[in-house]
């Protein structure tokens, strides 16, 4: 077969022919990926019958409709505007295939809908010479009748969804909202009125006054109604419409400035307006309340990226109401950027041609409808689009020809219709076109207010994504972790942490040693994710280290992403089991490191609890004293006390600024005396009142320090930083040592983590090096090779090599071949916690240090359960 | 075979794609088209000069060559009227579509075509008297052949 046929059959014909074929040819595309669609990413093998059919249907009604409404047009209409049914055509298409695809029973009725209008279109084409001098003559009558119509819906009022605002008249399964059509009646009377009048008056508010009686009535039985979008929508017809007339800027001045007023009332004393501008400016606050929708919305324009899901690949169904107001963002999910500012284009073009029919209209009648119906159809696109992308307060209106809805779609077809009647009589011998200026501002304005909502959307769909995506209220994450393989976390010895178990579609996350969960953390679909699940998650998930090509061909096809892969950790599970269980059920805290590479043993934390039993124990862990969902190691910081004698008794030798002998070996503070911790060997020795943690000596040597001493010392051991880690780390507060002699003492507003000290306290067993924490060791890319993954920082010399390891010689065990220091921590409010530090004496082969944290005081359980682990870890493999 | 549907997919987004801005460009090339046509027809219309002979005191007439002659008080005025009755931009002369056009531009004191005012542009003849507030002139057309 040549395939350069079908192209020239599509491309050959006359102008509206070619367009119309185009857009059957997009459609026909859509349906077809439709119908392929859930094939895509499916594991299991999938037969024509789980394929999607039913929507060929919707687009076969569409082929009919437009093919008979080009020849009746074409036939009764000879010098019509040739674009406008194709672009009507391919906005309709497009809208009823989207319904369609979200819920197949509105696609159907749609479809149906899609007939009557065709029908009503055809029929009142033979009245062509009639519509527009009858719809003039009566224009207060048809006014009147719609404001009737209106009014009935505070009798018999409903709403077809069963919540919200009662708008629709109706019965038996067929509704219609008055409001709709009333829009266009308004802009009949308007250009009705403007056209009979203006030539006869001068002067702006005599001609004005008539108008603002009835476009007032028209807008207090909508706010009456709560129907705040359509009064909206009428007030940007109004001043679009009375500018074009007249001229007069003020009137963009006036609107512009009633509409914030309006904005501000509504926002004081309406409750329901009240509640839209605050989900407009702070939807993230309110995300699962007033601004879910919205938040909903934005992540579905963030899903769909650049180049959309593809069609049936997204889930715009989590938008609520998707089919009427959130159209928009349904189509940008599954199209992309791309379609946003195709669709954005079309209704653009729209616009744009009424106005250019405008132009050329014969006389002011049919130029100032034309206007008013391109108003229409650019206010009420871009209020709702705007509404869904955050660039205006949310309003409740349809998109016109795309949303859901038979009111909806007869009124944009009855325009369709009034556009095509004009642009057909616009005569040859026509009178000059009206100076440029207000169209031109018109036509500039809609330019922008459409670059405004593609820019907006770009924003949310490219630069904003990647932080969106990650949401814990993006349900489309939860979905793709029931399919997509998560990674494994194994500790150093490959013991498999924590796992993925059961089939593609059904894949659950479990956890092998859930007395490891306060720092392994769980992934949820509910509860979201902690730990180091959440901060290893772009790795386990497969976002990284994998080919970008690989990336790329999975987003494109799948719109997932690969398989995740597997971390190694440095952790040694075994050894952090033995800490929590030599912790026990106490509330604390205990870090053994790798002095040398700064490889994280055991980061263990107490109480502890199962991430397999999230469901059933939520409320207990979220809600309680203990909190075990803390991890006290890393995230939790605490009042350092004494602890940092040794660090700061080497930095004072460092400075050889130590006096000859330690003065009193107590300390008064508010009328209390603070004594030795153990009873020093000499009291005028340095080393001794130090290792014996005696504060009168180390307060001594904070005031010779001094605060910026102290402040250097502390900025060299980090403790103004958070630990470079992957994973989220306690944020240090502010630099500032007011008392240096309390300072020394630990009584300030620092506070450290567990790690921090340990961190400090390794460079007592190596020579003063702080080395690099070090936690995930590895990943498995998807080739099998395992990919070390380096620390995020480096090891740096930060105390003197010589001094440090003297230091640690003046606090060396008597009985075990490790210095050790064990110190109370108090905080502002007296509650005291115990700190006790090992580590082996520097030069060994096998170099580790040890932290306990316990919060009471309770220095020999400390030192117990220090030597007990430390002597575990030397003594491992 | 999900594969293939996945790769198929791929291509029918494509031509989606395709499909879509082919449509949009031919839409923009036919609007671009017009706009160019009506361009030419405005700039080849070649306007006949136009004479104007101010009623009462023997003045010179004025012939203009321009295809719009706006008529007030307004220094950038074709032709510039310094009289109270008459607004800063009162009426706009134009030639569009082979005739000579006459419009009020919404001035203070109206304009008259043979002593009767006009709501709507109108197209003038040969030795029709135009009013501007309270100045009147006769216009002469030069025939374009």
């Amino acid at each position: 077969m040549n395939m350069s046929r079908p192209l020239r059959w599509l491309l050959s014909g006359s102008q509206s022919g070619r367009q119309l074929r185009l857009a059957a040819a997009f459609l026909a595309f859509f349906a077809l990926a439709l119908t392929l669609s859930p094939a895509v990413g499916n594991p299991e093998p999938i037969d024509l019958g789980g394929l999607r059919w039913s929507h060929w249907i919707g687009l076969a009604t569409w082929l009919a409709a437009f093919y008979w409404m080009q020849r009746a047009v074409s036939h009764e209409l000879p010098e019509h505007d040739r674009l406008l049914l194709p672009l009507a055509g391919l906005l309709t298409g497009w809208g009823l295939l989207t319904v369609w695809r979200l819920t197949v029973l509105f696609g159907l009725r749609q479809a149906l809908w899609v007939l009557v209008c065709t029908a009503l279109i055809i029929s009142l084409l033979r009245y062509k010479n009639q519509l527009l001098p009858l719809l003039r003559r009566y224009k207060y009558l048809w006014l009147l009748a719609g404001f009737i119509i209106t009014a009935l819906t505070f009798f018999f009022g409903t709403n077809p969804s069963g919540i919200g605002p009662d708008l629709w008249l109706g019965c038996c399964g067929l509704y219609f909202q008055p409001s709709e059509p009333l829009k266009l009646l308004l802009i009949i009377y308007l250009a009705a009125y403007l056209a009979d009048r203006q030539p006869l008056m001068r002067g702006l508010g005599p001609l004005l006054a008539p108008t603002f009686v009835m476009s007032g009535l028209a807008l207090l039985l909508l706010l009456i109604q709560r129907d705040l979008g359509t009064a909206w929508v009428f007030i940007f017809i109004y001043t679009v419409m009375i500018y074009a007339a007249t001229g007069e800027r003020r009137i963009l001045l006036a609107s512009l400035l009633s509409i914030m007023l309006a904005l501000f009332f509504g926002y004081e004393f309406i409750p329901l307006v009240h509640a839209r501008i605050e989900a407009w400016l702070n939807p993230w606050l309110d995300s699962s309340g007033g601004a879910y929708q919205i938040v909903q919305g934005i992540l579905a324009v963030a899903a769909g990226g650049l180049f959309g899901r593809g069609p049936g690949m997204g889930s715009p169904g989590f938008v609520p109401v998707a089919h009427t107001d959130f159209i928009y963002t349904s189509v940008v999910e599954e199209s992309g950027l791309l379609g946003a500012i195709g669709l954005l284009l079309l209704i653009a073009l729209i616009s744009l041609r009424a106005l250019r029919i405008a132009l050329r209209a014969r006389d002011a009648y049919p130029r100032y409808l034309a206007i008013g119906l391109s108003a229409y159809l650019a206010c009420q696109a871009l209020l709702i689009i705007g509404g869904n992308i955050r660039l205006l307060p949310l309003t409740g209106v349809t998109l016109p020809f795309v949303s859901y809805g038979g009111s909806s779609l007869l009124t944009s077809f009855f325009a369709l219709l009034l556009l095509l009647l004009i642009s057909d009589q616009s005569a040859s011998r026509h009178a000059p076109p009206p100076r440029g200026g207000p169209t031109l501002t018109i036509t500039a304005g809609y330019l922008i207010a459409f670059g405004l909502a593609a820019l907006v959307t770009g924003w949310w769909g490219l630069l904003r994504a990647p932080d969106l995506l990650t949401r814990p209220d993006n349900a489309r994450r939860t979905q793709s972790e029931l399919v997509v393989r998560r990674g494994d976390l194994l500790d150093r010895n490959d013991l498999i942490l924590n796992t993925t178990q059961g089939l593609s579609g059904e894949y659950t996350r479990s956890y092998n040693y859930s007395a490891l969960s306060p720092l392994l953390g769980y992934s949820h679909p509910l509860f979201g994710q902690v730990g180091l699940e959440a901060s290893l998650d772009s790795i386990l998930r497969g976002e990284e280290y994998q080919p970008a090509l690989t990336l790329l061909m999975d987003e494109l096809l799948y719109g997932q992403t690969p398989a995740g892969l597997d971390v190694r950790l440095s952790l040694d599970a075994l050894l952090q089991l033995q800490a929590t269980s030599l912790l026990g059920d106490q509330p604390g805290a205990a870090v053994v490191l790798d002095a040398i590479t700064g490889d994280i043993l055991v980061l263990a934390s107490t109480p502890t609890y199962d991430a397999n039993k999230l469901d059933e124990n939520w409320e207990s862990l979220s809600d309680t004293d203990y909190s075990p969902l803390l991890n006290r190691a890393i995230q939790a910081a605490y009042p350092p006390g004494l602890t940092l004698a040794p660090f700061i008794y080497t930095a004072a030798l460092g400075q050889s600024i130590l006096p000859a002998a330690p003065g009193p070996l107590t300390y008064e503070l508010d009328n209390a005396t603070l004594e030795c911790q153990r009873q020093p060997a000499n009291p005028a020795n340095w080393a001794a009142v130090i290792a014996s943690a005696c504060p009168g000596p180390i307060a001594e040597l904070g005031l010779t320090l001094g605060s910026q001493g102290l402040i250097s010392l502390y900025r060299d051991l980090d403790f103004y930083s958070p630990t470079p880690l992957r994973l989220e780390a306690h944020t240090p507060s502010a630099i500032s040592i007011e008392r240096p002699g309390l300072a020394a003492l630990g009584r300030s507003t620092l506070r450290l983590s567990p790690l921090q000290i340990a961190l400090a306290a390794a460079t007592l067993s190596n020579y003063g090096e702080l080395p690099p924490a070090h936690l995930a060791l590895a990943v498995e890319q998807s080739d099998g090779q395992w990919l070390e993954l380096e620390p995020l920082t480096e090891s740096r010399a930060v105390l003197n090599r010589a001094l440090t390891a003297a230091t640690a010689q003046e606090l060396r065990s008597p009985y075990l071949p490790l210095w050790q220091y064990a110190a109370p921590g108090v905080g502002e409010n007296g509650e005291t916690v115990t700190w006790y530090m090992a580590g082996s004496m520097p030069g060994g082969t096998k170099n580790y240090v040890v932290v306990i944290l316990l919060e009471q005081d309770n220095p020999i359980l400390a030192k117990s359960i220090g030597q007990r682990l430390w002597l575990a870890a030397i003594n491992q493999e | 075979m999900n594969d293939i549907a996945a790769y198929l997919l791929l291509a029918l987004r494509l031509l989606m794609a395709l499909a879509l801005f082919a449509f949009l460009g031919w839409a923009l090339h036919t609007m671009w088209r017009d706009l160019k046509a009506q361009a030419q027809q405005d700039s080849s219309a070649q306007a006949p000069p136009i004479h104007l002979t101010p009623q009462g005191e023997g003045t010179e007439p004025l012939r203009f060559t321009v295809p719009e002659i706006t008529v007030g008080r307004h220094p950038a005025c074709e032709w510039l009227l310094d009289h109270e009755t008459i607004s800063s931009r009162h009426a706009r002369l134009s030639f569009h579509n082979k005739n000579w056009w006459l419009e009020d531009l919404a001035s203070r004191n109206g304009t008259y075509l043979n002593e009767e005012i006009i709501t709507e542009a109108v197209v003038l003849a040969n030795q029709d008297v135009i009013r501007c507030g309270e100045a009147a002139f006769r216009i002469s057309l030069e025939s374009q052949s």
